[in-house]
């Protein structure tokens, strides 16, 4: 990302943030290379780091690394080292006071740009063409991966090994076990991540694509029609609640509605249920559903705390209950699929016929490319982020099991305060001491480490990361930041006045242009003759009878005012910048001040303030 | 084809803008395509030549331009108040008078031998057509009897050289012809609230919007930025309001009690920041920017009037439409395939991303 390397960046310096009260000693939760470290200051106080509140809102949990590690490491790979993606390299991150920033690493050098663009249009061009098949063999290898994370297992480490260690010689021991099933959850997570970005840079790419055609040329059309036109009506992560809605319906047929009040848990419910035979029949059919729809998780984010359905069922439960009111309430909850596809249809025709014959054609074909990647782009986070992760969280579990079974943890829970490399001392400590009968520190050493993290994690909570940190950067170019972060360079100029503070009005965005210049506030009609050429005219109202100085003006700023007012478009007329309805510019501005006025987004800044 | 310096709106057409001025051309043009337009009729530009020539005002003008050339706001104000003065007080040539006084009648109704009627400028040539002409020429509004009709038409003629006009023809070097002018009469519209609408949002350009601001009264204080108006912008294609503000609409304009023209009142507080557009009206006035498109294939501006004591659909009148002439670039259009265009997304060079 394009940096400036000055001093006056918007945002603080990373190295400059301050530890919260009782939070000293927090950098021991995270690998050391995640971290603003002395020796690579120079260069990464000079970046633009932006907080990715999107995956990782909260502290992380030391285990829960192991969820950015391993996707940075996957994205960064297909997108430099597959498929090449000119401009782009991967995605750096670092971690303050518990919370991930991250950054991209931009190609600059226009020679290795157009090296890259050979292989990136070959290997991205074969995915788009061959995107089906390819797909399809996603689905078998998540299915693949999930069942082998599901069934992998945790040994014990008994008394005595079995007698088939003893008696077959192609058996290993429970040491070794142990250790390889931990090493081998640890690369099904990679693998995990490894599938999830092969196809997530180019799904998101052609939905972007298609999605910036239409802003471009429909610059007003809501993301929801956007959406609308590409969104498949056999969504797969619709499936889950129409599934509960059947459920909702049977339980009324069947009688057993009763069940189903306003804040029940779901241990009552079933409680209930299966006192009769038409209760059991309807948790039979709820077993029915389970495999796969509970597999959806209780939340949308990358720690080991969102739970799957299996294993927390409240959100499922909840939601029959508010199927059961509706249905009783006669209100339509069915889908109604064949409305939904004609509307679909209907908006993609209508703003088709909005644009001119060759945008047309484009945006047709974007649009048969975007209804192709869509069910990967819907698709992909049931089979990653839920599916899979619940279920391989819970296999961390185990392990964490296995240690507070042998003392060195209190609870298996506790297994996600420690590093994945701290997980992996621990077991070699436990196999080790459990081999040789020889006394384990661990149960001394771990315990006190968790109840600290508890504690620092818990302070770290309540801290307000800083949207961005580092340099301002002049431009965000980087094509992943954009399209997975929605972080343009719009944005991070809001960002960068907010932490400005005052000196920024905002108004109707009456006639494009961003224009800097010295501010000639009017008030009366009577001080318009001391407007000098190039000022900007800052006037409570955007009266028509001073049209004739508007030629000499660079823009207008007005109290009130809309922008179909003549004055505004006057300033149209003339390519003026104008900002009307400000509410506040004459009171707030003075004379020779210097002033930006964005007439495309509707706001002023002072920059002298 | 309408003959003579007077023609009823209806009888009129796009193709007789350069007799009788864009604006009541553009008024028969609406009234041809069912669109709802107040009842009116058409002075000529004819009328304002006739007007000159019979005066002996000619000389005088050229004389007061030839000042206000030096393009000074204090030159231009001179020029604008000597040839103001001077067109006052001349008489309307008698073919004029005649033919203002039958039309007139005809828009008399039951019991209202002086019906109440707005006079407006209809500018000729360029200045009406190409150019947003914005808000350089009069509006008198709530005029009744017909000596006042015949002073609010001379004193449109004069509003071909307000200070503002002058300076904005001075800026715009469109010197050379003769000004000339047509004058729009409309039977008056008790307007409870007025907008202005465009086919596209005239500020980013989108065609799949209408624009649409409306504040309480006459439609002048929405036109002269005088209050901010409410403001919508709704989709074409679904009709959901994309972005919705109501403000706090201050002052409107209301006809004067004593029965001629305006006046600008407070608007009560308890009104203020009410929204002065309901959801009918708003798919109303969607509907109605749909047909005036479709009827003129180009983007319009639009402003309209909901009357007094009406409802729906009769409430909605529409008191002008013009062409939008300042609408920013589109985007460029495009070319190339989606996977190209895709590529391009990603930085991959133009000239390297066409595919085997």
């Amino acid at each position: 990302m394009a940096a400036s390397t000055g001093t006056t960046s918007a945002f603080p310096s990373p190295y400059a943030i301050e530890t919260p009260p009782g939070c000293e000693g927090w950098e021991e939760m995270y690998p050391y290379h995640a971290l603003f470290h002395e020796a690579r200051r120079d260069v990464d106080e000079n970046r633009f780091w932006f907080w990715n509140s999107m995956h990782f809102p909260l502290p992380m949990p030391a285990f829960d690394m192991a969820c950015v590690d391993s996707p940075y490491q996957a994205l960064g790979v297909w997108q430099n080292r597959v498929f090449a993606v000119p401009p782009a390299m991967g995605i750096d991150y670092r971690v303050v006071n518990g919370y991930v920033y991250i950054t991209g690493n931009p190609v600059t050098d226009p020679d290795k740009i157009a090296e890259r663009a050979g292989y990136f249009q070959q290997r991205a061009g074969y995915y788009y063409q061959h995107w089906d098949e390819l797909y399809g063999k996603f689905k078998a290898k998540m299915q693949e991966l999930i069942a082998e994370i599901t069934d992998l297992h945790v040994p014990e480490l008994p008394e005595y090994e079995a007698d088939e260690v003893a008696f077959e010689d192609d058996r290993n021991t429970s040491f070794y076990e142990v250790l390889a099933a931990y090493d081998r959850t640890l690369r099904c997570l990679d693998l995990m991540w490894q599938h999830h970005f092969e196809f997530l840079l180019l799904g998101y790419g052609a939905y972007m694509t298609f999605s910036e055609l239409c802003k471009s040329q429909l610059p007003d059309i809501p993301d929801q029609h956007i959406a609308q036109m590409i969104a498949g009506i056999d969504v797969l992560l619709f499936k889950p609640s129409a599934e509960l809605r059947k459920l909702a319906k049977l339980a009324i047929d069947t009688g057993v509605d009763g069940a189903f009040t306003e804040a029940r848990r779901p241990a009552e419910i079933d409680a209930e249920l299966a006192g009769s035979e038409a209760g059991r029949a309807w948790l039979e059919a709820l077993e029915g559903i389970k495999d796969p729809w509970f597999n959806m998780a209780t939340g949308d984010g990358l720690y080991h705390f969102y739970r799957s359905w299996y294993d927390d069922p409240s959100i499922a439960y909840a939601s029959v209950i508010g199927h059961v009111r509706a249905l009783r309430d006669g209100e339509e909850v069915e889908r109604p699929t064949e409305e939904l596809a004609r509307e679909r249809d209907r908006l993609a025709e209508e703003y088709g016929a909005l644009l001119d014959e060759d945008t047309r054609k484009a945006f047709q074909e974007l649009l048969m490319l975007s209804r192709t990647v869509f069910p990967y782009v819907e698709e992909h986070k049931f089979f990653c982020d839920y599916w899979f992760l619940t279920r391989w969280w819970n296999k961390v579990r185990e392990f964490g099991a296995l240690l507070a079974k042998h003392g060195f943890l209190e609870d298996a829970e506790d297994v996600f305060q420690l590093g994945r490399h701290e997980v992996a001392q621990a077991l070699d400590e436990l196999v080790l001491t459990w081999a040789t009968g020889g006394q384990a520190l661990g149960p001394a050493h771990w315990p006190p480490i968790v109840a600290r993290r508890k504690e620092l994690l818990r302070r770290l909570g309540e801290w307000t990361p800083p949207p961005a940190i580092g340099a301002t950067p002049e431009a965000i170019t980087d094509p992943a930041v954009i399209m997975l972060w929605g972080v343009t360079t719009q944005r991070v100029q809001e960002w960068a006045s907010a932490e400005e503070g005052g000196g920024r009005l905002t108004g109707a965005a009456a006639s494009p242009g961003v224009v800097e210049g010295v501010a000639r506030v009017v008030v009366d009609v009577e001080e318009i003759a001391r407007v000098r050429d190039g000022d900007i005219l800052v006037c409570p109202i955007t009266s028509p009878a001073w049209a004739p100085i508007f030629s000499n003006v660079k823009a207008v700023v007005t109290d009130i005012g809309g922008v179909m007012s003549h004055a505004a478009i006057v300033c149209r007329e003339y390519g003026l910048p104008a900002v009307v309805g400000t509410g506040r510019a004459t009171s707030e501005i003075q004379t020779g001040q210097l002033i930006r006025v964005d007439g495309t987004s509707g706001v002023v800044t002072v920059l002298d303030a | 084809m309408p003959v003579g310096h007077i023609s009823p709106l209806r009888q009129l057409r796009r193709s007789d803008a350069e007799a009788f001025g864009g604006k009541s051309a553009n008024l028969g043009e609406l009234l041809s395509a069912g669109i709802p337009v107040p009842p009116g009729f058409a002075v000529a530009a004819s009328a304002f030549r006739d007007f000159i020539a019979e005066t002996g005002l000619g000389g005088a003008i050229a004389s007061a331009m030839a000042r206000a050339s030096s393009g000074t706001v204090e030159d231009g104000a001179a020029a604008s108040k000597a040839i103001g003065e001077a067109m006052r007080f001349a008489p309307l040539p008698e073919g004029v008078r005649a033919g203002l006084e039958s039309h007139y009648g005809d828009l008399a109704g039951d019991g209202d031998t002086e019906p109440a009627v707005a006079v407006r400028s209809s500018a000729i040539g360029e200045d009406g057509e190409d150019a947003t002409f914005a808000g350089q020429q009069e509006s008198f509004l709530w005029v009744r009897g017909f000596e006042h009709l015949c002073d609010a038409v001379r004193d449109c003629w004069a509003s071909l050289y307000t200070p503002r006009a002058i300076g904005y023809r001075a800026a715009r070097g469109a010197g050379g012809e003769d000004p000339a002018m047509g004058v729009t009469v409309q039977t008056m519209v008790d307007a409870e609230v007025s907008g202005v609408l465009f086919t596209c949002n005239p500020v980013s350009g989108d065609p799949s919007m209408v624009a649409i601001e409306a504040s309480w009264g006459l439609g002048i204080a929405v036109v002269g930025g005088e209050t901010t108006p409410d403001d919508f912008l709704v989709s074409k294609v679904t009709g959901e309001v994309v972005r919705r503000t109501v403000n706090e609409k201050e002052i409107e304009y209301v006809p004067d009690p004593a029965g001629r023209g305006t006046v600008r009142v407070a608007v009560p507080a308890e009104r203020r920041g009410e929204p002065c557009l309901r959801e009918e009206h708003l798919a109303a006035l969607v509907d109605l920017a749909r047909r005036v498109e479709r009827h003129y294939g180009a983007h319009q501006d639009v402003e309209w009037a909901l009357a007094r004591g009406k409802s729906l659909p009769e409430a909605l009148v529409v008191l002008q439409a013009r062409p939008v002439t300042a609408v920013p670039e589109r985007a460029p259009k495009l070319s190339g395939s989606a996977l190209s265009l895709v590529l391009g997304t990603f930085g991959a060079p133009p000239a390297a991303n066409e595919p085997d």
